[in-house]
């Protein structure tokens, strides 16, 4: 499928090719070739917000910078990195290395894609829930349903609170993605936090699934505790408390780590450590486009703070992770100016990238 | 608002659609939150019954149950008994069972709950030429509007998990058993209508005795269409957190595994065949009219 919606989008990139050139806009407007890539350069539209908005930077600047075409085709985390080690896909803005390492290591091993550096690294991870429920919310009439919850420990004396529709004896836990890295480890967790027994391990299906069932049960007022990650706009959005866990060692990962495909043996388990998210190309965009153009996706660099502010303004204007890209650009260029000064590009290329937002 | 002659769509004309759909879902959400959770508590009760009791089975009393029945369906033929039994063992060894059984309550459930309604609504609709032309185009749109479009605000109103992929299914597989329902009422010969009229028949017992008998096959096949439909439901239900077979595929999905994915929708494929020879099965052998003729 990605073939013929690849094919299509060369077709009409070629249709609109042609017809540029017959009104004459060609010759004046591309002063640049896109460093001798002549395919339009197609980004992975990945399901979370984050990398969406990550998406139209990269490509506002390829576009006005570099000249280039750019496309994006949408999807789910695997067929999407499957696309870039084929080569239908050019560039992955987030590539979160804890998540999907069975099929990820193997693909870089094998030169299929090539892994540049990280877009952030400093992301937490970790199971949240409401402030409300711990220090109630006045001004909704919300009173303190957990006054003591702080840990993971205390949560089975507030099972019943999150009761599971499904299993009304237990209560639920909104556990990661399913397929994820993060669902497996947070298996071993509640293996080892003793959570099995007064929890039902409960596995959305997305992540627009998982954020809905936060986002619904705030609405509400009402109990909610599940794994999430920032950064996000629903933590930005929503105020939630991260419950604490045993601090995060070594020794203790790599023994969760060893379990995720027998959770019941296990006998550590810890807090998240701050996750790194690397920007991938495809082999054969790497190979065919110039070094300026890799440099400067290199040297992108987003921490988390940053993609939070970005986030939380998109939420609370309502706008398209598009507009969300520009309004950065627009506002922030001491930022992503300096992405330039550490790739070390030629200053036309800033230049027609700040004139183009004029 | 610049030349009516240039390409682009005037700025200013916008309907704003997407804001008032938002504002109102999240009113809803808001104010009868706990109205909808009411209404599910009776269709989770059921549900959490009906996997209970298929749980409780031994998978071998499950395996032969279900061989009875396409033996008794398929008039009591040996051959497609013993290979969809054997078929059954298969989804077994793929260390799929739970899962199967689990995709095999909500789907009773599922379809027990979408038939009960549509045929109703289908009955109805052959009766009075106006509602039908109210309801044909609700119909169609529900069979074209991607589902991902009525998944979030259903998983909102209804919260993940099971229930919520029962309506959402419902949304998609409820339109074949309305229409054929409809079709099949309307397509009785009306000289047998008649001849139940002249015997002085009232008209709920031509309704029930006469009209609905000869329809039956073609119901059966709308009841069959439908479970097919909520099969193709399983693995986007998956997606708001049913549990199951969906799951798997899902899994298989986001993580590359192929072979997975590969066991997994096997599963449901004979599941699928399974249901549709039983109820295509029965539809056969309800047919009246074949006896009547």
């Amino acid at each position: 499928m990605h073939h013929d919606a690849k094919s299509l989008v060369r077709t009409l990139a070629a249709g609109l090719l042609a017809l540029s050139l017959l009104l004459g806009g060609f010759a004046t407007a591309q002063e640049t070739d896109c460093g001798g890539y002549n395919k339009p350069v197609v980004f992975a539209e990945l399901d979370w917000d984050s990398v969406q908005v990550l998406n139209h930077i990269a490509r506002f600047v390829l576009e006005e910078g570099f000249g280039c075409a750019t496309d994006s085709i949408p999807g789910s985390t695997i067929p999407m990195y499957r696309g870039a080690a084929r080569g239908d896909i050019d560039v992955v803005m987030e590539v979160w290395l804890d998540n999907v390492p069975d099929f990820w290591v193997p693909a870089v091993e094998a030169g299929d894609v090539l892994q540049l550096d990280a877009v952030f690294d400093d992301a937490i991870q970790g199971f949240y829930v409401p402030r409300y429920m711990v220090e109630g919310d006045a001004e909704r009439g919300i009173e303190a349903t957990a006054p003591d919850l702080r840990s993971v420990d205390d949560l089975p004396q507030y099972a019943s609170l999150f009761r599971d529709p499904e299993r009304p004896d237990k209560g639920r836990f909104y556990n990661c993605i399913i397929g994820w890295r993060c669902e497996q480890i947070n298996n071993v967790k509640l293996e080892v936090y003793g959570l099995t027994d007064s929890f039902t391990n409960f596995l959305p299906g997305t992540a627009v699934a998982l954020a809905t069932s936060m986002e619904s049960a705030y609405l509400r007022g009402e109990p909610w505790v599940g794994y999430y990650w920032s950064p996000t706009w629903v933590l930005g959005k929503l105020d939630m408390i991260r419950l604490e866990e045993p601090t995060y060692t070594d020794e203790c990962w790599d023994g969760l780590e060893a379990n995720v495909d027998t959770p019941e043996n296990a006998t550590e388990a810890c807090a998240y450590p701050a996750s790194t998210a690397v920007i991938a190309l495809g082999k054969s965009f790497n190979d065919e486009v110039s070094e300026d153009i890799v440099a400067f996706l290199n040297a992108i660099d987003t921490p988390s703070a940053q993609i939070n502010k970005i986030l939380a303004h998109m939420q609370e204007t309502d706008s398209s992770p598009a507009e969300a890209a520009m309004h950065f650009l627009e506002t922030e260029p001491e930022v992503w100016n300096a992405w330039f000064a550490d790739a070390d590009l030629d200053p036309a290329i800033l230049e027609r990238v700040t004139a183009a937002l004029k | 608002m610049g030349n009516l002659f240039t390409g682009s769509f005037p700025e200013g004309w916008r309907v704003p659609l997407r804001e008032w759909t938002n504002s109102f879902v999240n009113w809803l959400v808001t104010n009868y939150g706990d109205f909808f959770r009411s209404i599910t508590d009776t269709l989770l009760y059921v549900l959490v019954q009906v996997e209970r009791f298929l749980n409780w089975l031994p998978w071998w009393s499950v395996v032969l149950l279900i061989g009875l029945l396409v033996w008794h369906a398929s008039g009591k033929k040996i051959a497609p008994a013993v290979v969809l039994a054997a078929l059954l063992v298969l989804v077994g060894t793929f260390e799929l069972w739970p899962q199967l059984v689990t995709t095999l309550a909500i789907m009773v459930v599922a379809t027990s709950v979408t038939v009960l309604i549509g045929i109703p609504i289908g009955i109805a609709m052959a009766r009075s030429d106006g509602l039908k032309r109210w309801i044909q185009p609700l119909l169609d749109g529900m069979q074209t509007m991607p589902s991902f479009v009525y998944l979030v605000p259903v998983v909102m109103f209804f919260g993940l998990g099971n229930v919520a992929a029962i309506f959402a299914t419902f949304i998609y597989a409820v339109p074949p058993v309305i229409r054929l329902t409809d079709l099949g009422l309307r397509l009785v010969d009306e000289e047998v209508v008649e001849a139940a009229d002249s015997f002085g028949a009232s008209e709920r017992q031509v309704l029930w005795w006469v009209r609905i008998p000869l329809a039956v096959p073609t119901i059966m096949a709308g009841i069959n269409q439908t479970i097919m439909m909520a099969l193709a439901m399983v693995v986007v239900a998956s997606m708001i957190g049913a549990r199951g077979l969906g799951q798997e595929v899902l899994r298989s999905l986001q993580r590359g595994d192929v072979g997975l994915g590969l066991e997994a929708g096997l599963a449901i494929v004979i599941l699928a065949i399974i249901m549709d020879r039983v109820t295509a099965g029965y539809g056969r052998r309800l047919d009246t009219t074949e006896k009547a003729v």
